[in-house]
């Protein structure tokens, strides 16, 4: 303590000295715009290396929360792009048939399930009666067949899927119009069977599969797949393989056919029987 | 004691209005700008306090600055100044050593000892407010020749200055 006093005696000029040029330096750097620049330019200048070092470091480090960040940011904006699609596009959007006189109405939807391993595959769409979408409606994925609206909530639909074993559909050989009933039986997800074909047709394999339009469901001409095996068992029908159109893994946007004259349709054959 | 007091304080509000209504104006082709207030640190007696030397040094330059808009760069100055001050006294001491109560005046001794006990304190004050102003070691030679000719400038005023208390 003794010693601090005479430190502080011995050296009191010094110390106020210090004290008094201090509050100007400090004066200096905060109050004067061009001082104050100028210091932190050259406190940045001597700090700068050992700086960008320390970030470089600090951003490798953070590569993990960054990435997590994007991935949620690429979610959000994916949510809001979907949001956007949904609100800029009409809910069926119109394609006039002149040839056929049919009027289908279209729609997009996105898979928000989907199983191709079952002997019963449905999958869900994120669309339902809220859009306008009725049981018995066709759902085609890029132009190739891929299943039947079975049930619908407000906002989502289940679809059974053609590979089902309950899947019934009218189809033909594009080559020469013949048609019969394509159903999957269970076994691969690439292939189904075409039968009812009478064994005089003449069948290549290669030829195009496509749909028929007798059921009202399905539009005509829609592709199905194309014959890649045919074999005559023992009665008077092919027994066709048929490669499909649709690869029911790699699904993820479908579209959902409305035909508007279907309940015509139907009154019309519900008279005649 | 009041005397002086009053004394001091009376010079104090004069070279503050000096400085600042007319020194601060004057400028010869951006070399010349006199700080001539810094005679009040010369004038202070010899046996002051070496901290009310540097208070009132930090005074003067904080008032300075208050006027020029120009926070922190003369007190600091002023500051240093004080602070070497009795450095200057003590190794520029005439041969008998100071009379008790002395002023550092030409009066008393001479016009050589003032002379460099002046020259010393202006140059001192003047090289560090002007680096400071400058804040930069560029074109170090330029500023160079600033103190040297303002340093000129305040040291003629200042002569005349104790010229005229000496004919007095």
């Amino acid at each position: 303590m003794r010693s601090l006093l005479n430190f502080l005696e011995r050296y009191n000029n010094l110390i106020i000295f210090l004290i008094l040029e201090g509050i100007g330096v400090y004066l200096l750097a905060t109050r004067n715009y061009y001082h104050n620049t100028r210091m932190v330019n050259g406190i940045r200048w001597v700090t700068y290396g050992a700086e960008e070092k320390l970030n470089n470091t600090r951003s490798y480090l953070n590569l993990r929360q960054i990435n997590e960040n994007l991935a949620a940011e690429n979610t959000a904006l994916r949510n809001s792009i979907n949001r956007l699609v949904r609100n800029n596009n009409p809910v069926f959007f119109s394609v006039s048939d002149t040839v056929y006189q049919q009027l289908y109405q279209y729609t997009t939807a996105r898979l928000t399930s989907n199983s191709v391993n079952k002997q019963k595959n449905f999958f869900t769409i994120n669309k339902g009666t809220r859009h306008g979408i009725t049981n018995d409606m066709a759902v085609i994925a890029d132009g190739g067949v891929a299943g039947v609206i079975v049930g619908c909530s407000e906002n989502f639909s289940v679809v059974m899927s053609l590979l089902n074993l309950d899947f019934r559909l009218s189809a033909r050989l594009k080559s020469n119009g013949y048609f019969g009933s394509l159903s999957w039986d269970g076994r691969d997800y690439r292939k189904a069977i075409l039968s009812d074909i009478p064994q005089h047709v003449n069948v290549n394999v290669g030829d195009t599969i496509e749909t028929t339009g007798y059921s009202a469901v399905f539009p005509e001409g829609v592709i199905v797949g194309t014959v890649v095996d045919y074999q005559k068992p023992g009665s008077d029908f092919y027994e066709i393989t048929v490669l499909l159109e649709t690869d029911f893994r790699k699904l993820h946007f479908v579209d959902v056919v409305a035909n508007k004259r279907k309940s015509e349709f139907i009154e019309l054959e519900n008279q005649i029987q | 004691m009041i005397n002086s007091i009053l004394r001091f304080g009376l010079i104090f509000i004069i070279l503050v209005l000096l400085q600042v209504l007319m020194f601060n104006n004057i400028q010869f082709s951006g070399y010349v700008n006199p700080y001539v207030y810094i005679i009040f640190i010369l004038l202070l007696p010899v046996e002051i306090p070496s901290w009310l030397l540097l208070l009132l040094s930090f005074g003067i330059g904080m008032i300075i600055d208050f006027y020029s808009g120009s926070p922190g760069m003369h007190s600091t100055a002023t500051v240093f100044a004080g602070f070497v001050r009795p450095f200057i006294l003590r190794s520029n001491s005439p041969r008998d050593g100071y009379e008790p109560g002395a002023q550092p005046s030409m009066l008393t001794y001479g016009f050589r000892w003032f002379l460099l006990y002046a020259m010393a304190i202006i140059l001192v004050h003047h090289t560090v407010l002007f680096y400071i102003e400058v804040f930069r070691f560029t074109d170090f030679f330029r500023t160079l020749l600033r103190v040297l000719l303002s340093s000129l400038f305040t040291l003629v005023f200042v002569l005349v200055i104790e010229f005229y208390r000496k004919g007095r």
